[in-house]
């Protein structure tokens, strides 16, 4: 009877050695899958950004271009290329060309990949800047109405 | 007897393996808190600076987002200097510059408040209109806010 016992207390000892593993895997394994932090800065920038780069973009006045600001000269350039700037230029050069200092001063030396648009018909663009986004991207599209047709500038910042 | 201190010695080492695997965890779960944390101040910072109604632009009292008006922006680096822990408690420790990116080229530094010995600095760029109210033009700028933390 005595023996019995003992054996009966030894079964408990293991039972609660066993119940202590189990416990510690699920542990182990509850926390193996490592919670990442969240990128609330990126999350933000690239929201932030995309609005941000066009409106003021649009909104800046041209240096040598009768002070015209860039949605003026992209309005003309969805009418019918009226505008010659001081060095030229027609207003859809001009304007392309603006793009591409801005956004190589901006967005590029910040290492980030974007793709800036300039249409009235998307199959048939008027300028195309960067590269499209290969993955996910946010997206700002901006409508500039003309007297016949509207022109839309879209940038997507991926990542 | 031996079979009782063989038992005792596993439930013992178990139970230090079970504390060593915790503080492990809990110190990772600190250090992501850490992080989103100062990514959350740097963000509330950037915003707080494009948002500074001292350097908003306005017409008949109507602001305009995202914008700064250069007159305000020259005047108002040296009254920071002067109202410096007004300022700290609103922008910590971070340096704001803000820069014209086209047509010209210029730079103004608007709250310069670094620390010396610090851990993280996390700079966002935020671009923004610079409006010269005499000319009535408006440039590309970027406000570019670096923000330091111990």
């Amino acid at each position: 009877m005595k023996k019995m016992k003992k054996g009966q207390t030894e079964i408990m000892g293991l039972a609660i050695v066993v119940i202590l593993l189990i416990l510690g895997m699920t542990f182990v394994i509850r926390f193996m899958i490592n919670k990442e932090p969240v990128d609330y800065k990126k999350q933000f920038t690239q929201a932030e950004l995309a609005s941000n780069m066009i409106n003021t973009f649009l909104k800046s006045t041209s240096k040598d271009c009768n002070e015209l600001s860039m949605t003026e000269l992209l309005q003309d350039c969805g009418q019918n290329r009226g505008i010659y700037c001081e060095n030229g230029k027609d207003s859809c050069v001009y304007a392309e060309e603006t793009a591409q200092f801005v956004f190589a001063n901006t967005l590029e030396k910040w290492n980030l990949d974007y793709e800036l648009n300039a249409f009235v018909d998307e199959e048939d663009p008027i300028f195309v800047l960067g590269e499209a986004c290969p993955g996910s991207k946010k997206s700002k599209l901006f409508p500039i109405p003309t007297s016949s047709r509207t022109l839309f500038v879209k940038l997507d910042i991926c990542g | 007897m031996m079979e009782t201190i063989a038992v005792l010695f596993i439930f013992f080492v178990l139970i230090i393996l079970g504390f060593v695997f915790y503080a492990k965890v809990l110190k990772g779960n600190i250090e992501i808190e850490t992080e989103e944390s100062v990514q959350l101040n740097a963000i509330k910072i950037a915003q707080r600076a494009s948002f500074l109604p001292e350097l908003q632009c306005s017409e008949e009292n109507i602001v305009s987002d995202n914008c700064i008006d250069i007159i305000k922006l020259e005047a108002a680096s040296a009254i920071m200097e002067e109202n410096e822990i007004h300022y700290y408690d609103r922008l910590s420790f971070s340096k704001i510059t803000i820069k014209e990116v086209y047509p010209d080229e210029n730079e103004w530094m608007l709250y310069d408040r670094p620390l010396d010995d610090y851990s993280n600095k996390i700079t966002t760029n935020i671009p923004i209109s610079l409006l010269d109210p005499i000319l009535n033009t408006n440039s590309f700028g970027i406000i570019s806010v670096e923000t330091f933390l111990k």
